[in-house]
């Protein structure tokens, strides 16, 4: 067994060869936690690696030698971005502000991953309190000039790096896809209500959603399959059937309608990008899928609606760190966002909800007539770290405004979404390709996202990452 | 890159009031400056005419009632 083969391998293959005894769970952690010793001083993805991590994977070791039970993802080492509590790891959301502190409790998610039999190794950094799409100091592994993408940037950097196949993060406005997308990994955004967010640090109640990111659609699904499922403690969790999303990767393209939306979608990316998602498209088109355009004017209001319910409900979460003067403590730009939530008017915050449920209305008169929307996901690749902004067919653009416009539509609307990587751009970087389907219906996203996958497998890995152990 | 100005709202003290906002006047004047560009565009929700659309808020009172097997 080569090292190099191990950290690249996916969750389906870890598991497969943890079964046939090629290793132990001990020696899969040994090896990633010095993956991330030598490489993660340059990517800084890790803000925490657990104390007891060998400890938790002799557990496993001598569970799985002495009973035989081997549980979803029993051995598998996995990371959880830092805004998901943990009792075992300390939890930041990213702050260093003064007198900001968290329970040291588990999230509904680690209980889920422990309870699969999972290694929770570390916690992997977010933009302070999810509230940015750049993450610093982390870098992107195919480009170490270059910002990872945010807010769940640590865990997009460390499964795109080898150091994990697997790490959690959370959406509000594409925190799970754009930071995918820069990477050249999976990020699954589920439908709001599928996972249970209780025990992770709030942004704004009604957008957050937590999901995984990892480096194969298939582990997508074998996650989702541990952590899926009714948690009362969590008001917006919906008592849904959970199926196994594994079963939805057989199904091909064959007979898929596939919705194209020309306006704000497909009209103002980059050259590269472009070509990218429609090559894509042109794909899907000969392996069967039908292929339908349409326009949706409403959209051309969903940044003023997430602006008004974004900075409301932060600014609602934050108002006592505000009064008692510790936002003073946060990232310039992260503060100004939090301390404007009081300027939204409450008028403005409802209009914003009812331009959502016509957004919705909207969407759902769409998936009436195709089964999933395939978009960019972003309208750009990585731009180099410290850019405040960026120039898409000569028009300047402010990098919160790109980076998030193709992908809080979904985050409004509440539908399950993906970014599954679909190539490069000429300067290497990767592209991601979104694909939205209705509530619930996670299985139709996954099934054109293993086509995607397929049609550009095997995935490339950043260069200087392959060559060393 | 130009900063636009701030947004002709009304004077601090009195935002200061309505908004219930614990910031001093020089940074709430910062904030301000800061908000022009997103005002701008929230603003643009008054154009639209959505008085038949229930806002996707929806009071639930059997909220604390729910239990789950955990």
């Amino acid at each position: 067994v080569s090292n190099t083969e191990l950290h690249w391998a996916s969750i389906s293959e870890l598991r497969r060869r943890l079964d046939l005894g090629e290793f132990s769970s001990v020696e899969l952690t040994q090896h990633l936690l010095a993956r991330i010793a030598d490489h993660d001083q340059q990517i800084r993805s890790f803000i925490h690696i657990s104390d007891d991590a060998l400890e938790q994977a002799r557990i496993s070791d001598r569970r799985r030698r002495l009973t035989g039970v081997v549980r979803l993802l029993e051995g598998i080492p996995v990371a959880l971005k830092d805004n998901y509590l943990t009792s075992d790891m300390p939890t930041t959301a990213g702050t260093t502000a003064p007198g900001i502190t968290f329970p040291m409790e588990d999230s509904a998610c680690a209980e889920r991953l422990r309870a699969a039999g999972a290694i929770l190794l570390g916690k992997t950094r977010t933009h302070e309190f999810a509230w940015g799409t750049i993450t610093p100091p982390v870098a992107n592994p195919w480009d170490i000039t270059r910002i990872p993408g945010g807010s769940s940037g640590g865990s997009g950097a460390a499964v795109a790096a080898g150091f994990i196949p697997m790490s959690m993060g959370s959406d509000t406005g594409g925190s799970i896809r754009i930071p995918a997308s820069f990477c050249g990994v999976v990020g699954l955004k589920p439908t709001f209500g599928r996972l249970s967010r209780h025990g992770i640090v709030p942004h704004s109640w009604s957008l957050d959603h937590p999901g995984p990111l990892t480096r194969t659609v298939e582990d997508a699904a074998l996650v989702m399959n541990s952590l899926a499922g009714y948690d009362a403690r969590d008001p917006a969790c919906q008592d849904q059937p959970v199926p196994d999303f594994t079963r939805s990767l057989r199904g091909g393209v064959r007979g898929l309608r596939v919705g194209v939306i020309d306006n704000h979608f497909m009209d103002r990316n980059s050259p590269d990008v472009q070509a990218c998602i429609e090559a894509r498209l042109c794909d899907l088109q000969r392996q069967g899928a039908r292929l339908t355009h349409f326009t949706m004017p409403i959209l051309d209001y969903g940044l003023a609606a997430i602006y008004a319910i974004e900075l409301a409900s932060s600014g609602a979460f934050h108002d006592r760190w505000i009064a008692e003067g510790r936002t003073a403590h946060f990232q310039p730009e992260v503060r100004a966002l939090v301390e404007m939530g009081r300027l939204v008017s409450a008028v403005d915050y409802l209009k914003a909800e009812q331009v959502r449920s016509v957004m919705a209305q909207e969407f759902k008169k769409l998936f009436d007539k195709v089964d999933v929307i395939v978009t960019p996901t972003e309208p750009l690749t990585a731009w180099k770290s410290g850019q405040s902004s960026v120039s898409i067919n000569g028009h300047e653009e402010s990098v919160l405004g790109a980076s998030w416009r193709l992908t809080y539509p979904f985050n409004l609307t509440g539908l399950p979404a993906i970014s599954v990587p679909c190539g490069f751009d000429r300067e290497g970087m990767p592209i991601g390709l979104q694909i939205a389907a209705r509530p619930f219906d996670e299985q139709s996203v996954l099934r054109c996202a293993t086509s995607i996958e397929r049609a550009n497998a095997p995935m490339a890995r950043p260069s200087w990452l392959t060559t060393t152990a | 890159v130009k900063k636009p100005p701030p947004p002709n709202l009304m004077p601090e003290t009195l935002l200061q009031q309505l908004s219930g906002t614990a910031l001093d006047l020089d940074r709430l004047q910062e904030v301000v400056r800061a908000y022009a560009p997103i005002f701008e565009e929230i603003s643009r929700l008054k154009d639209l005419d959505l008085k038949t659309t229930h806002p996707a808020v929806i009071f639930e009172p059997t909220a604390p009632y729910r239990v789950s097997a955990r």
